[in-house]
């Protein structure tokens, strides 16, 4: 049980923002519709053409979020596993089994989650928004375009607003599905949620054969490295011994180009190695800077706790993928990075431990989703081919 | 990070909850702001000539028409604009949709009151500002008829005679008035205004005596508490024609007297109730009642009139209030108070039931008043859209030709019996035989009653703002003040049964799809701790 960073901070931001504003428009929209009285008429529609406003604020912020670190490609709608995810819903939650899709760096939704929150942002959302604004600044003449009735703009709006209402509590009910039953919640509050550890592994593999697939299209076809990276490919892609396939010496040097970073840290906590993308993940300018000195600097002192309880464990001979952490840079920044450990054994004892580090700030999701739609299609020319 | 979330949060919360309170904030004390208008407070009352100094007026007239004279030898041209003016002439032109141009007022139009001034005229010029309107050869060419005094008696003492053709009562000391004339003042506009239909507050229903000393509650305008405004003050007059007109007698937009006048188009803080003048007249809002003091006549049935007591004479009977509900010479009445009035989209255009058009509808509409949602003022005459007014609509049942299927024009009143006028000799046939001859007009010797309406677009005793209508008035789902407004889809009045039906469906469905999924779960996992 670890817990693992997945939602970053203008994320969890707009989400609340987004519910605290629908929430505000559903109390003040079905009070403008004679559902009940609380506010007054008056104030519920002042209050909801403010918050009107605050919306269309709020989502030309998250758009732009959107396109700019490329998260919207987790709203792509895929096929694949749907069946598995409502067949979950249905019955497998039911006997105890676990979520059939895993959450990723770059795949946080479950196919289900990809299409409902995609007809939010494309369908219902913009209905809401476009109605809305027709509403309130349309129906009445002398402002050049006027509707002819407010009655379709009232229907569309309303018929928006159930949708959402029955949206929200389906979607509030679904997040008593995690680990626990707040899991859900608290991720969205603090970013970090609470995962078991095969999601965990699968999330690290899933990393690797990433860092591997990047690595391998830097080299040209037939370039002796290719065969090394094609076994080790294997070995990642059977979901075992994509961490020790790491360790050979000669794979570490090949990788280390595509952004993978490699440690090695004496039992006693004192850096000892690192590469190149190492330094550069921490934002260090030489390897002298930093060998020699202790691993707790770059980490804060509730993670270097739980840091220490795996090192512990590492050194009396696991090997660990650690999932998700948070480094502190050289100059204080922070940044996200999936972290595998494994003991170094020199002569029958331990000595050292040693891992790798994969980044998964926001810049690299949107390249390897590139990277992994141009394979797939690399694929598929292949297929043809043959 | 989770602190400045929470401050942005907080800040949004605030400024939602401030952005609302900003519309109840502002006090009612503090001083609205108008355009063209001088406040109370900065007017100069000083100016006024005191016309006891002049010497043409201290002298003892020998005839009303000798104080006109008077008049006119020092306000030279002011003849020749009050014979311009509606007041004089009791007609003007009006374009009526189907009709043309046609001449039309007092003179010559029914209403479903007093039915018309044609053929009584001796009691009904007790309201003309002209002295000896007492039949057609009335010289409406000879400034010596004309009778200032009516409007610009400030003494308080001058009454015309009743019955008397629109001369002064024998009681009136016409040297003393005329030493204390000025501007008109609302006693003056109100002796006819104000007693419309014979007695107070009958046919306006919101202008009567009341408006002469009222509070702030009944009218925020003249109240002596506060500005105390005279009639004029909104009815601004230059060369004797005033603005403001009566869709009793009128059906074209124009001379009319607005509240944009002073309070401009967006009087509101908040735009949405700025907005709704678009489509809602300020009346509509800041005239949620009428008749708040005395009541007015809402319903007059004349097809009851007649009825006599036994020895012959004329019965008048009164209801719980001292109004009266019957009457032999006028019929049944129906008064009533503190009415809620009736809705209706309105452009500023009306139509009219002339004497000479046939009936077509029941209740036949007397001044039909044109309108509605659709009408948004480019397939209309009008150039604004039409708006939603306050009206007063008075409900009669008057005498029709069955034949002619047109109305008629009875002779109501005569000094004498033995005349033909109904409320003399209580026959019908004669009275109407009477009054159309008068006109030359044809009358078929068979009459009925028929329903009619007449609409009264309210205007005045304009309430205090806390008493304007609120939102709920109208957007509700049920019994709103515009339940009868269906021509138009009303936020909070209206919505689509379907998509309601579905919206429940659709949530009732996730609730319990929700509740049974979750129960389920609890139950399994609580069997699988077992």
């Amino acid at each position: 049980m670890k817990k693992v960073y997945v939602y970053k901070i203008f994320e969890r931001f707009w989400h609340w923002m987004q519910a605290l504003v629908i929430l505000v428009l559903m109390v003040t929209g079905f009070e403008i519709h004679s559902t009940y009285n609380l506010l007054g008429y008056q104030t519920a529609v002042n209050v909801h053409n403010f918050s009107a406003w605050a919306f269309l604020v709020l989502i030309v912020f998250a758009i732009f979020w959107h396109f700019t670190t490329g998260e919207w490609r987790q709203y792509i709608p895929t096929t694949k596993l749907v069946k598995a995810q409502i067949d979950y819903y249905l019955t497998g939650i039911f006997k105890g089994a676990h979520h059939p899709t895993k959450k990723l760096v770059y795949n946080k939704f479950n196919p289900l989650q990809r299409m409902i929150y995609l007809g939010l942002k494309i369908l219902v959302i913009p209905v809401q928004v476009i109605s809305g604004f027709l509403y309130l600044y349309f129906h009445y003449p002398l402002k050049g375009l006027e509707l002819d009735s407010l009655q379709t703009v009232a229907i569309f709006h309303t018929f928006g607003a159930f949708l959402l209402l029955a949206f929200v509590v389906v979607h509030v009910y679904l997040t008593t599905t995690g680990h626990k039953p707040l899991s859900a919640i608290k991720a969205m509050v603090t970013g970090w949620e609470e995962m078991d550890d095969e999601t965990i592994h699968e999330r690290m593999v899933d990393d690797i054969e990433i860092a591997l697939l990047k690595t391998k299209s830097q080299y040209k076809a037939g370039e002796g490295k290719s065969e090394i990276l094609d076994s080790a490919l294997s070995k990642a892609q059977e979901k075992v011994g994509a961490v020790s396939c790491l360790k050979d010496n000669k794979f570490r040097d090949a990788i280390a180009s595509s952004g993978v970073g490699y440690f090695c840290i004496s039992k006693d906590g004192y850096y000892r190695e690192v590469n190149d993308s190492w330094i550069n993940l921490y934002r260090y300018d030489s390897q002298e800077e930093i060998i020699g000195k202790h691993y707790r600097l770059s980490r804060t002192d509730e993670d270097f706790a739980e840091l220490e309880k795996s090192v512990a464990r590492v050194l009396k001979g696991e090997t660990i993928n650690h999932g998700e952490v948070k480094r502190i840079c050289k100059d204080g920044s922070f940044g996200y990075h999936t972290l595998t450990i494994a003991p170094v054994v020199t002569n029958g004892k331990i000595i050292a431990f040693e891992g790798f580090i994969i980044d998964t700030t926001d810049k690299l999701l949107a390249e390897k989703e590139l990277l992994k739609k141009k394979l797939r299609v690399e694929e598929k020319l292949k297929n043809k081919k043959n | 990070m989770r602190k400045q979330i929470s401050l942005i949060l907080l800040l949004a919360l605030f400024s939602l909850i401030l952005n609302a309170q900003e519309t109840t904030e502002d006090s009612v004390s503090s001083k609205i702001k108008v355009n063209n208008y001088v406040w109370k407070a900065d007017r100069d009352l000083t100016n006024q000539a005191n016309h006891s100094s002049f010497e043409i007026l201290n002298q003892e007239f020998g005839s009303a028409h000798e104080v006109t004279e008077a008049c006119l030898s020092c306000h030279t041209k002011r003849g020749e604009e009050i014979m311009a003016t509606s007041h004089w002439n009791w007609q003007r032109s009006e374009m009526l949709a189907g009709k043309g141009v046609v001449p039309l007022g007092k003179k010559n139009i029914l209403n479903n009151f007093c039915i018309g001034v044609s053929g009584s005229e001796g009691t009904c010029m007790r309201c003309h500002i002209g002295y000896g309107w007492k039949d057609k050869s009335f010289d409406f060419k000879d400034p010596k008829n004309i009778d200032c005094l009516v409007c610009h008696d400030n003494s308080g003492t001058y009454k015309k005679k009743k019955g008397g053709a629109g001369y002064p009562d024998e009681s009136v000391d016409l040297g003393f008035v005329s030493q204390n004339v000025g501007l008109p003042k609302r006693e003056n506009c109100g002796v006819c205004h104000f007693w419309g239909g014979g007695g107070n507050n009958v046919k306006h229903g919101d202008m009567e005596i009341a408006l002469l000393d009222c509070s702030r509650n009944v009218d925020v305008h003249m109240t002596v508490e506060g500005e105390d405004m005279s009639c004029v003050d909104c009815h601004k007059t230059e060369k004797h024609k005033m603005t403001g007109k009566l869709y009793a007698l009128s059906s074209e937009n124009k001379d009319r007297a607005t509240c944009a006048e002073c309070h401009t188009g967006a009087p509101h803080q908040n735009e949405t109730l700025n907005d709704h003048n678009t489509r809602v007249a300020c009346q509509t809002c800041h005239i949620p009642i009428y008749a708040k003091v005395n009541s007015t006549k809402m319903i007059w049935d004349w097809s009851t009139a007649g009825i006599l007591d036994e020895e012959g004479n004329p019965k008048h009977e009164s209801d719980a209030d001292g109004n009266h509900n019957y009457l032999s010479i006028k019929g049944n009445f129906v008064y009533n108070d503190h009415v809620i009035p009736e809705y209706y989209w309105f452009n500023g255009l009306a139509n009219h039931q002339l004497i000479t058009d046939k009936i077509d509808t029941i209740p036949l509409q007397m001044n039909t008043l044109y309108g509605s949602y659709k009408d948004k003022g480019r397939n209309q005459q009008s150039t604004e859209p039409s708006k939603i007014w306050p009206v007063k609509v008075h409900r009669g049942k008057q005498v029709y030709d069955t034949e002619n299927m047109t109305l008629i024009q009875p002779k109501l009143w005569s000094k004498n019996k033995g005349d033909s006028a109904y409320w003399m000799d209580f026959d019908w046939n004669l009275a109407n035989k009477a009054g159309m001859d008068y006109l030359n007009l044809p009358y078929s010797g068979k009459y009925d009653f028929v329903k009619t309406e007449m609409y009264w677009p309210l205007n005045h005793m304009v309430s205090p703002k806390e008493q304007a209508l609120s939102c709920k008035d109208c957007h509700t789902r049920n019994n709103g003040r515009l339940a009868s407004l269906t021509d138009f889809y009303l936020p909070g009045r209206d919505k689509n049964n379907y998509l309601d039906g579905f919206g429940i469906v659709l949530l009732a469905l996730a609730f319990f799809g929700v509740l049974i999924h979750g129960s389920i779960r609890m139950v399994v996992s609580k069997k699988n701790k077992n």
